[in-house]
């Protein structure tokens, strides 16, 4: 029978499943067309196909279903389309503009014809109440109740299905904020409420006022989309609480999600480097660069000792979020980028996408812009005749048509050109790369690069040499690493206070109670999500700067009750922190702590990836071909072995030029780079010797 | 220094140089993202107000961060300057330049205070990292000459192989008012050059010098191309346009023109403007410069490079010593409100050649709010300065965007909850101006108020333009609405400056943006989106838009 851990990342083409049996330490992998218009008849599907494939006999497919993880593009996707719902604000008197107004700044500084974001909630359904709190938490003037009345009243009357509440100064002091949710619920029963003390009790009016009306304006989406997997999934017989991965990379309960489904936006990608993570950890590698390239995009991550650094806030589509948020940074470039001559006359790659349909141009559907792809298609780094195992035919003649185009007026020849597309990619990606590296004080060159995505394994090698990095590291399924990080990841809360207060003596009261409010706050949650005592762990970390500085530097708290040693520690650790970040320390400028952290983390069962035997070195037997591949280090064609990656086993070794095929992506070994396959099935590639 | 051998272009290929080009980009965004962290004073750390950039050795402006397209006019000057003043013999790695004077420094007003240092690659300078902070300081001074409006710096080293010059930096503070923001943005300004030079060196150490440098005279190739390209689209002709502009600071109305003369794939900028005033809105040629590459690059391709090489199709002249291309001693403090003009003037020229690509004239100011007091504490001076969006202006296909910066500025305001935990003021409001998008097919941008209470004794200084004037609108589109001082019960503006009793408020406002089209051709959903959210009136709906609900 077994006991079935499952995790379904379900994306915009695929829904990918991953099933994991506790008992047996066995892992299979399903795959399902997406269902877009409701996603979750897809997720049922795959779970109900991969279930009864693994286990044939049962009655019902999810009765053998002890955890249920899920990643989902649910709320990226309304935000991206805007569909969220007809949502209403409560601001403040005189702030009701704020929302449109934001920083004043225009989104793009020479292109006049630039527009920013739309509105979420349009002027008539701003509504401005009377009420002060002033900075030191002072009330200049009581919620005006009769004012909100009428607000909720006329927010009722124009139908919305969503309100936000965000006051000046609500999260230092929320009686207002709180107040008016009450009137609200009473005049608007059954609406979906969000207050900025609930959802991002923070600094800066602005940001969190963006937070909130996201959170509202998803709110029912999110809710509605749970509401209809959660009959799916029980229907199969799964009594096992569903989870869902948040843009931190933790879990949480399906019902804490559809109240903050702001904090699920990153959702997709963080799953990609909790799953990158838990792989490079077994692997033996803790610090990590993730490079996951898709089609149109490409998401990278730095992780330093085995976690990924959490950005309190970020700008997602074009709106501010704050919440707390893997450090991800994403370019709009990918395998189906174009590639162009522009007016200057330099070779471009993107920001423009072929997209799938009609795909680039060796496809045959149509498109003659030739695409990265198409560039990987003449050199034959990918196969020429085929993708996806077979499945997907290309025309490689008419790849070179498209880029023999660019290569005239370049004044290059084809191959120079093929090659030239994907050196500029490589730049474009080293560029992304670095900001999450040498921009944060990191040296990539310390860092192992873990490369997924359909077109990650395809570039990596090139682009680990570019940024002098050693190794990369490609996962035995590097499709489906989404799906399997979701088997690998702890239940996660973050819970923040803000409090101005300096780093001396005179604050250990004060950081003990904040401390004491956070935790009490995480044994509430604790207790929800039903973690047993000795699974749960709390870190803590404050926000720390300069007093005059407006952006802060996390610092981690040792462990231990809050102490003067401790604020002393803290303080030192603020020191490092900024020497590490700008190089300097400002030697007697007192230091505030600004916000204080918790995080909780329950663990749960995680799959257990297993170790195979080495079968030497010898890989010969996995080689099912050779082609000539174009390594311009080489000199041009080299008859290069095509290996199989299902056929390599542990311990295997061999030495590049190689290309490695697998159902959903090859990988590209250079000239003189080794490569070898680890217990794990990992590929590892050195790069330097 | 200019002996290391510098390959030709052409022996380059399009790859590297696009290559390098996007690691460029990336070395002067590292150094302005290092900047801002770093930084103390509300006006770099939340309004971003600076900018970073890399040099050639000759001066030319590699690579400009995305930041404040005006401070492109100091970057213009800053290097030639310290060529004049300095020996390249004589310098060392680590000596750090600080300059802001207008004539002598290459500035383009005192309060932007510019750093620049030398970058040594084996033993030769092969670049220079540039920064620009616009420090909050200097206020409440008066503008009859610049040498009432501060202190002026020719570039002197700062440091020295690496020393601080303790003498200049004493020198510098004491005539600051607020010299501990000032020391602590210095020391930010101070990081993100050692990241430039790091950043340039590793660069350097990958490709080789003479390929970085050969690739970075390519990429002034590449800019000059695309507006080459960019300007012969434009039909060949002489096009005039004639505005006026007045302030809180000049009441009268001061006639500007420019003649556009387009020839082939080269453009040249004729100024015409009064003779230069004992006030602060005189320009310096370096800002008016700045000012025409940006609408220019913006009208004809936003996507080139912001390097040197885009300067080269452009003449820009004016006669010396009137208000657009002042001497010494002129005043320049507000030289940005005459900028925001001039990009204007500039686009009403050019709206006669491509009226598809231009907007309608735009808030044409940068509406400006400086508040300095004494805290009662210690008697030290507090000085908050900050700038206001405005109308955008309409375009061919869609409306303007409403309360957003414009043109040559384009900095963030401050979070109310940040401004009065840190000055003793209280933003009463902070909206967008009803009825002050100027009407059309296209509706123009709205305005912005902010509405002020001072919370302790404090005196203020307000620039702000199109007090009588407007911004006008494009075939058949309306003006936008008047900017404003608003002043609450006994509060006196003296033209641009008052004192505030604790309890008082005024308001600022700033103009709105002109309409695109005839308005009866606005499509009908949009007016009555408009009407429903207080944008227009329901008499504006019905006469002025011909709109029956």
């Amino acid at each position: 029978m077994g006991r079935w851990r499952v995790g379904v990342d379900s994306g915009g083409t695929f829904t990918d499943v991953c099933l994991f049996d506790e008992e047996e330490g066995r892992m299979e992998v399903w795959k399902v067309s997406s269902t877009p218009d409701d996603p979750s008849r897809g997720i049922a599907q795959g779970v109900e196909e991969g279930m009864r494939r693994v286990a044939p006999g049962a009655v019902q497919p999810g009765a053998t279903v002890t955890y249920f993880g899920h990643g989902t593009t649910v709320a990226t996707n309304a935000l991206i389309q805007h569909r969220g719902v007809r949502t209403g604000l409560v601001t403040t008197d005189g702030f009701r503009d704020l929302l449109e107004i934001g920083r004043q700044k225009r989104p793009d500084l020479y292109d006049m014809q630039a527009d920013k974001p739309p509105t979420l909630v349009p002027r008539d359904l701003r509504i401005e109440v009377p009420e002060r709190v002033r900075h030191d938490g002072k009330i200049d003037l009581p919620l005006d109740e009769k004012r909100m009345r009428a607000a909720a009243k006329a927010l009722k009357a124009a139908g919305v299905e969503a309100v936000t509440v965000s006051f000046l100064y609500g999260f230092i002091r929320p009686e207002h904020e709180m107040r008016a949710v009450e009137i609200l619920r009473e005049e608007m029963p059954g609406v979906f409420i969000s207050a900025g003390h609930e959802i991002a009790p923070e600094f800066r009016e602005f940001e969190r006022l963006s937070t909130v009306v996201l959170n509202a304006y998803l709110g029912p989406v999110m809710r509605n989309y749970i509401e209809r997997l959660t009959p799916r999934l029980r229907e199969l017989g799964m009594e096992a609480t569903p989870h869902l991965t948040q843009s931190n990379g933790g879990v949480i309960g399906f019902g804490t999600a559809a109240k903050m489904p702001v904090r699920a936006v990153l959702s997709g990608p963080s799953t990609g480097v909790v799953g990158a993570q838990a792989i490079g950890t077994l692997a033996g590698f803790t610090d990590l660069i993730t490079f996951d390239m898709g089609g149109t995009s490409t998401d990278v991550a730095l992780l330093n000792d085995g976690t990924c650094k959490l950005a309190s806030e970020a700008t997602v589509h074009g709106y501010p979020i704050k919440a707390p948020m893997l450090d991800i940074h994403t370019v709009g470039a990918g395998g189906g980028s174009i590639a162009y001559i522009d007016a200057g006359g330099l070779l471009k790659v993107g920001p423009r996408s072929c997209g799938a349909d009609p795909g680039p141009v060796c496809y045959g559907r149509g498109n003659k812009e030739p695409a990265t792809t198409d560039a990987n298609v003449v050199l034959q780094t990918l196969n020429p005749e085929y993708l996806l195992a077979g499945r997907m035919k290309v025309d490689q003649g008419l790849a070179k048509q498209a880029i023999g185009r660019l290569a005239q007026r370049l004044g290059l020849g084809l191959m120079e050109t093929a090659q030239g597309i994907i050196s500029v990619v490589t730049a474009n990606m080293a560029r992304a790369i670095r900001v999450i590296s040498v921009q944060r004080g990191y040296d990539p060159r310390d860092y192992t690069m873990l490369a997924f995505g359909g077109a990650g394994p395809l570039h990596a090698a090139r682009l680990a040499l570019e940024l002098d990095m050693k190794r990369v590291l490609i996962p035995r399924n590097p499709g489906i690493l989404c799906a399997m990080g979701l088997l690998l990841t702890d239940l996660r809360a973050d819970f923040a206070a803000t409090k101005l207060l300096p780093a001396t003596n005179a604050s250990v009261d004060d950081v003990v109670s904040a401390f004491k409010g956070l935790t009490e706050r995480a044994g509430e949650w604790f207790v929800h999500e039903k973690v047993a005592p000795a699974d749960r762990r709390l870190s803590r970390t404050a926000d720390m700067r300069y007093a005059g500085q407006n952006y802060e530097l996390a610092v981690p708290l040792p462990e231990g009750p809050v102490t003067a040693v401790t604020i002393a520690a803290l303080a030192d650790g603020f020191a490092e922190a900024h020497r590490q970040r700008y190089g300097f320390v400002a030697e007697g400028e007192p230091v505030q702590i600004v916000t204080l952290r918790l995080e909780a983390a329950g663990r749960v069962r995680k799959a257990e990836l297993q170790a195979f035997d080495d079968a030497g070195k010898d890989a010969s037997r996995a080689v099912v071909g050779m082609r000539d591949v174009w390594f311009p280090e080489a000199g041009g064609f080299v008859p290069t072995p095509i290996y199989g990656r299902d056929e390599l086993l542990a311990g295997n070794a061999f030495t590049g030029p190689a290309i490695v095929e697998q159902m959903d992506t090859t990988t590209v070994v250079l000239p003189g780079m080794h490569a070898r396959v680890d217990a794990y099935l990992n590929l590892v590639l050195e790069v330097a010797p | 220094m200019n002996d290391v051998s510098v390959p030709d272009a052409a022996v380059l290929d399009p790859i590297t140089i696009e290559v390098i080009g996007a690691a460029l980009s990336s070395i002067v965004e590292e150094t302005g993202e290092a900047l801002i962290r770093a930084s103390y004073s509300t006006n770099i750390k939340e309004r971003r107000d600076c900018s970073t950039a890399l040099f050639d050795t000759a001066g030319n402006t590699l690579c400009q961060a995305e930041h404040i397209p005006i401070h492109l006019g100091s970057f213009i000057g800053i290097v030639p300057h310290i060529l004049k003043l300095h020996r390249v013999e004589d310098m060392r790695p680590g000596d750090v330049f600080v300059g802001n004077d207008a004539y002598e420094g290459g500035g383009t007003h005192l309060p932007d205070i510019v750093l620049a240092e030398p970058i040594f690659v084996e033993a030769r300078i092969a670049a220079w990292t540039v920064n620009l902070a616009h420090h909050a300081d200097f206020a409440d001074r008066g503008h009859a000459h610049i040498y009432q409006e501060g202190l002026r710096i020719p570039p002197v080293r700062l440091y020295r192989g690496g020393e601080l010059q303790k003498d200049v930096l004493d020198l510098i503070l004491l005539n600051c008012q607020v010299p501990r923001e000032r020391l602590s943005d210095l020391r930010a300004q101070m990081a993100a050059n050692r990241v430039g030079v790091q950043r340039f060196q590793a660069l350097c150490a990958k490709y080789g010098t003479t390929t970085v440098m050969a690739a970075g005279a390519a990429l002034l190739d590449y800019a000059e191309r695309k507006m080459r390209a960019g300007i012969a689209a434009i039909p060949d002709g002489i096009w005039t346009f004639a505005d006026v502009f007045e302030s809180t600071e000049v009441p009268e109305h001061l006639p500007l023109q420019v003649k556009v003369t387009v020839e082939g794939d080269s453009m040249s900028l004729h100024f015409d403007s009064p003779p230069q005033l004992r006030a602060g809105l005189n320009m310096t040629w370096t800002a008016l410069a700045a000012t025409a590459y940006y609408v220019v690059k913006s009208v004809v391709d936003p996507t080139i490079l912001p390097n040197a090489g885009l300067a080269r199709p452009l003449t820009v002249t004016a006669p010396a010593g009137t208000v657009l291309n002042c001497t010494h001693p002129a005043a320049v403090n507000g030289r940005v409100q005459t900028c925001q003009r001039v990009s204007d003037l500039i686009i009403g020229a050019l709206a006669q050649a491509v009226p598809d690509r231009v907007t309608a004239c735009s808030n044409s100011v940068c509406t400006v709010a400086t508040f300095i007091g004494q805290k009662p504490e210690d008697g030290s001076i507090w000085v908050y300065l900050e700038t206001m969006g405005g109308g955008a202006g309409a375009r061919a296909t869609k409306d303007g965007m409403d309360g957003v910066h414009v043109h040559v500025t384009n900095t963030s305001n401050l979070p109310v909850e940040a401004l009065e935990t840190e000055y003793p003021l209280t933003l009463l409001r902070y909206e967008l101006v009803d009825g002050s998008g100027g009407v059309g097919t296209y509706r123009g941008g709205m305005g912005l108020r902010r509405v002020y209470r001072a919370d302790a004794d404090c005196r203020v200084r307000v620039d702000v333009s199109r007090l009588t004037s407007e911004s006008w609108g494009l075939l058949g589109g309306g003006p936008g609405g008047h900017g404003a001082v608003e002043c609450g019960p006994g509060v006196v503006f003296d033209r641009d400056n008052a004192v505030l009793k604790a309890g008082q408020w005024f308001a600022v406002v700033s103009p709105g943006a002109g309409g695109y089209g005839p308005p009866e051709k606005r499509v009908r959903e949009a007016v009555a989106r408009d009407l429903a959210e207080a944008v227009i009136t329901e008499t504006t709906a019905r006469e002025v838009y011909r709109y029956r609900a």
